[in-house]
C-alpha cells in the first residue's frame, strides 16, 4: 500500500511541519516515508509546499506529480496544484482561505473544512498543521489514531503544560471532520 | 661577537633571489628567530606565491605551497587541525594585498592565531615588475610607464593601518630592513609575534618593507636610498598595534 | 549495524562525514546545501573537529587545502555557483595531491542559476573540475542511506589516491527526509596519519613539504601516474546498479534523483509488458562503460538518458559506448523544474510504444 500527499499553501501555513510529522509518523509506525520540501527563495511568506510519500514497501521515486492526498491551503494553492489530485483521492482544502473554489475534479473526496479557524479555536494558528494530520487520518488509515497520539505524546511531553492537551485537543477536532469522509 | 653561520632552517642550495634582495634578508631574521625560539621541527611555513615562493627552494623546515593570495586561508585549516604548530604565512604584497585581500583581512578578523610575514616591495617582482597595490605614487612599473597615477590606479594600499582597525589581532607592526637598526627591529617584532602565537594569543602581522633591485632598476644601494626617501615616508615603520601594551 | 534515523540527506552527509572521521570543514553559505555546514559548525566541535565558516568558498576550498597537508579528514561543500569558485582549490588540491571531500548539492544553471534542484553539474564533475586536466572520483548517489555509505568511505578512498574525491547530489537528495542508517564512529589515531602529512603527531622527525609546484619533467612524470591512477579506476572502482536488463529492449541510463523516478516508470512499464530497464551509473568517474558497451545491440532497442537538466549532459558518454549501435533518446527538465512520476513515465512510453521523439 502506498500513498502520496501533497502540502501546500504559504509560509507559516504549516504546511512543512505537516509534511514532516506525518512522514515520522508513518516511519515510527515501522513504514517507509520520504519527505520532500520544494522551496523558494523567500525567508517569510512565501508559496511552501512538500510531497509525502508513505508505503509499506521501500520507496523508490518521491517524486509523484499526481498524488492520493492534495491539502489546499490557500487560493494560491488551489488554482496551481487541484488538477494534481488522482482520481478516487482526496482533495482537502482550507474553507478560510478557498472560499469560491471552481471546477473541483470530479473523481476526488472533497473535504472542505474551516482549518484556520478551528486552529484559532483550539488556542494557536500553529495547531493547523495537527488539524491537518488529524482529517487525513480520520479520513484515511495512513497512521493510526492511536499510534499518532502517542507520539504526540512523546513530542510534547517536555514543554509548557497545555501544549501537549492542544494538540490533542486539535487532532480530535481534525479526525472528527475526517471520519465522516472515511469510506 | 657572535658567529654567523647559516641557519639550519635554510636548505643548502642557492636562494633563487636576485642579488642585493631584501627577500633573503626577511627569510634569514625569520629562521634565526625560530632557531631561538627552539621551534625549527615545530615551524610550518605556508609559502605563497610571487618571488615568496622561491622559499620552496631552500627554506629547510616543513612547508606547505599554497595558491596565490591564499596562504591565510591555508594557514587557517593548518593552524586549526594542529593548534600545537607554529604556523606562519610568507606573503609578498601582490599576493597578500590584491588578490588575496579577502583572506588575509578575514583571517587576521577571526584573529586566527598565526603569524603573518608580509614582504612589501611594492611590485610583482617574479612577473616581472607590475604594478603592486603597494607601488609607491609616481612610481614607474611595466604597468605604469609614467609611473603610478592615482587618478585610474589608485593609492598604495597600508596593511598594517588597514588591519589594526580590526579588533582581533593582538600584534600589528612594520618595519624597514634598509638599515642595520631596522633589521634589528624587525627581528624583535618577529620574535615578539612568534612568542604571542606560542602563548596562544592570536592573530599577529609583521610588515617588512623591501626592495626590488632589478625591477625598480637600480643597485642594490640605491634601493636602500630609495627606500628612505620614498617608502618609509609613506609606509610608516612603527608598531600599529599591540594588546598587550595598549590595555 | 547502526541506528535507523529519519533524516535530511544534508544532514545524513554531515553525519556520515563525522562518523567516517572528518574533522574539518570550511564553507560558504549556498543553497541548497545550507544543513551542511549548519549541521556541522555544531557537531564536529562535539569530536574535537573544527568549523569555519569561510569568508568565500574560494578561501573555504583553500581551508580544507592546508587541514588536508596535515593529514586531517577535511571537507567542504556547496552549489555549482560554489564550486566554480572552488575550482582553483580542488585543482591545487589534486597538484599537491591532498586528499578531501568535495560534495555539490546541485541547482540550476548556468550562472546564479535558481536555487531549486537540477543536475546542472555533470560536465564540470566528470570532465573539468578546475584548470589542468585532472579528474577526481565523482559519486552520484540516489538515496539518503546511499550518500551516508559513500560519504563514510570517502577519504579510504581520497586518502589511497591523495586525490580529492567528489559527491554529486541534486537539490533534491540534499533536501529529501529519508530514513538512514548510520554507521559507527571510525576511530582514528595520530600515528595512523599517512607519512607524507605535514602534522608531526605520527611521530615524524624529518623535515615533510608538500607543494602544488614542480619541474617539468617531475610534473609530466606525476601527470602521467595520474593517468594510470584513472585506468586503474576504471578497472576497479567503477559503481552501477542494473535493473532489469537482462531482456530490456530500452535501457535508460539515468543517476542521482532521476533514476529513482524512471525506476518507478520502467516498474510500471515493465506491468504493462514493455521491456525496460536501467543502468544507473554510482561513479560517474570512472563512467560504467563497459555496461553499456557491452549491451547486446541485436535485442537492444534505444537508449534512452534521463536527466534533470537540458540538455542531457551524460549523452556524449553513453554516446562513446553505443556508437551509432541504436539509438540515445534523452528526456529532462531543468531549470529547477523537477522530473516527476508521470512525465517521465509518458516520455519513456512514447519512446518504447513506437511513438515519436526527438532523438
Amino acid at each position: 500500500m502506498k500513498q502520496s500527499f501533497v502540502f501546500s499553501g504559504s509560509g507559516g501555513q504549516g504546511i512543512m511541519s505537516a509534511g514532516i510529522t506525518l512522514a515520522q509518523a508513518a516511519i515510527d509506525m515501522g513504514k517507509h516515508a520520504t519527505y520532500l520540501p520544494e522551496y523558494g527563495p523567500e525567508q517569510r511568506g512565501g508559496s511552501a509546499k512538500c510531497t509525502v510519500v508513505i508505503s509499506d514497501e521501500s520507496i523508490v521515486s518521491p517524486l509523484p506529480k499526481l498524488c492520493d492526498n492534495l491539502i489546499v491551503m490557500n487560493e494560491q494553492a488551489y488554482a496551481k496544484f487541484v488538477w494534481d489530485v488522482k482520481d478516487g483521492g482526496i482533495l482537502l482544502m482550507n474553507s478560510c482561505r478557498i472560499t469560491d473554489p471552481e471546477d473541483l475534479p470530479e473523481g476526488a473526496t472533497v473535504i472542505s473544512a474551516p482549518v484556520d479557524d478551528l486552529a484559532l479555536e483550539v488556542g494557536n494558528a500553529k495547531a493547523a498543521n495537527i488539524i491537518l494530520i488529524g482529517i487525513l487520518i480520520g479520513a484515511t488509515d495512513v497512521v493510526s489514531e492511536e499510534a499518532f497520539r502517542l507520539s504526540l505524546n512523546e513530542k510534547f511531553k517536555d514543554k509548557k503544560p497545555g501544549i501537549l492537551e492542544m494538540n490533542l485537543n486539535a487532532l480530535e477536532k481534525g479526525i472528527e471532520i475526517g471520519k465522516k469522509y472515511k469510506k | 661577537m657572535a658567529e654567523y653561520k647559516r641557519s639550519t632552517l635554510i636548505a643548502d642550495s642557492p636562494s633563487g633571489y636576485c642579488p642585493g634582495c631584501l627577500h633573503s634578508l626577511a627569510t634569514r631574521l625569520v629562521s634565526d628567530v625560530i632557531e631561538e625560539l627552539g621551534q625549527g621541527d615545530n615551524s610550518l611555513n605556508v609559502i605563497s606565491v610571487g618571488c615568496s615562493a622561491l622559499n620552496i627552494l631552500y627554506w629547510g623546515g616543513d612547508f606547505l605551497s599554497v595558491a596565490h593570495g591564499r596562504a591565510p586561508a591555508a594557514a587557517t585549516g593548518i593552524k586549526r587541525s594542529n593548534p600545537e604548530r607554529l604556523v606562519f604565512a610568507y606573503q609578498g604584497d601582490g599576493d597578500l594585498a590584491a588578490i588575496g585581500l579577502s583572506e588575509i583581512m578575514s583571517a587576521a578578523n577571526r584573529g586566527e592565531n598565526f603569524t603573518v610575514i608580509f614582504a612589501n616591495n611594492q611590485t610583482y617582482g617574479m612577473t616581472g615588475g607590475q604594478m603592486a597595490p603597494t607601488t609607491l605614487i609616481g612610481q614607474k612599473t611595466t604597468t605604469t610607464v609614467y609611473g603610478r597615477d592615482p587618478a585610474t590606479t589608485g593609492y598604495p594600499m597600508k596593511m598594517c593601518e588597514l588591519i589594526s582597525t580590526l579588533e582581533a589581532p593582538c600584534y600589528v607592526a612594520r618595519f624597514a630592513l634598509n638599515s642595520p637598526k631596522g633589521v634589528r627591529e624587525a627581528r624583535a617584532g618577529i620574535k615578539k609575534a612568534f612568542e604571542l602565537q606560542l602563548q596562544g594569543k592570536g592573530f599577529t602581522f609583521v610588515e617588512l618593507l623591501t626592495n626590488c633591485p632589478t625591477n625598480w632598476k637600480m643597485t642594490p644601494l640605491q634601493t636602500l636610498d630609495y627606500m628612505n626617501t620614498n617608502t618609509i615616508p609613506y609606509f610608516k615603520p612603527g608598531v600599529y598595534k599591540d594588546t598587550e601594551v595598549d590595555k | 549495524m547502526g541506528e535507523k534515523k529519519f533524516m535530511k540527506g544534508n544532514e545524513a552527509i554531515a553525519e556520515a562525514a563525522v562518523r567516517g572521521g572528518c574533522r574539518f570543514f570550511a564553507g560558504y553559505p549556498i543553497t541548497p546545501q545550507n544543513e551542511i555546514p549548519e549541521y556541522l559548525s555544531w557537531r564536529l566541535p562535539e569530536v574535537g573537529g573544527s568549523y569555519v565558516q569561510g569568508e568565500s568558498e574560494i578561501a573555504s576550498v583553500n581551508m580544507v587545502y592546508g587541514a588536508a597537508a596535515m593529514g586531517t579528514r577535511a571537507m567542504t561543500s556547496s552549489s555549482g555557483p560554489g564550486i566554480s569558485l572552488k575550482a582553483e582549490g580542488i585543482s591545487y588540491l589534486a597538484a599537491a595531491m591532498l586528499p578531501a571531500l568535495i560534495v555539490n548539492i546541485s541547482r540550476g544553471g548556468p550562472g546564479l542559476g535558481s536555487i531549486q534542484p537540477a543536475q546542472s553539474d555533470y560536465l564540470q564533475a566528470t570532465k573539468a573540475l578546475g584548470h589542468g586536466g585532472f579528474h577526481a572520483m565523482v559519486f552520484a548517489p540516489n538515496s539518503a542511506q546511499e550518500a551516508v555509505d559513500i560519504v563514510y568511505d570517502a577519504w579510504e578512498y581520497a586518502e589511497r589516491d591523495r586525490n580529492p574525491v567528489l559527491v554529486l547530489m541534486d537539490g533534491c537528495l540534499g533536501n529529501i527526509m529519508e530514513e538512514v542508517e548510520l554507521p559507527p564512529m571510525k576511530e582514528l589515531k595520530d600515528e595512523d596519519l599517512p607519512e607524507w602529512s605535514l602534522s608531526r603527531r605520527n611521530g615524524r622527525d624529518y623535515q615533510g613539504n608538500i607543494t602544488p609546484i614542480y619541474t617539468e619533467l617531475i610534473l609530466e612524470g606525476l601527470n602521467a601516474a595520474a593517468g594510470e591512477m584513472y585506468k586503474a579506476w576504471e578497472e576497479d572502482d567503477v559503481k552501477v546498479e542494473e535493473f532489469m536488463t537482462e531482456d530490456a529492449e530500452y535501457v535508460v541510463v539515468a543517476y542521482g534523483i532521476a533514476s529513482r523516478v524512471a525506476k518507478e516508470a520502467i516498474i510500471n512499464l515493465r506491468e504493462q509488458g514493455f521491456k525496460v530497464g536501467m543502468i544507473r551509473p554510482i561513479t560517474l568517474f570512472p563512467f560504467p562503460k563497459a555496461n553499456i558497451k557491452n549491451l547486446d545491440y541485436s535485442r537492444v532497442k534505444g537508449i534512452i538518458d534521463i536527466e534533470m537538466t537540458i540538455p542531457a549532459q551524460m549523452r556524449e558518454d553513453i554516446e562513446l559506448q553505443v556508437l551509432g549501435r541504436c539509438p540515445v533518446y534523452e528526456y529532462g527538465r531543468s531549470g529547477g523544474v523537477l522530473l516527476d512520476d508521470e512525465g517521465v513515465y509518458e516520455a519513456i512510453y512514447e519512446i518504447v510504444s513506437g511513438g515519436e521523439i526527438d532523438g
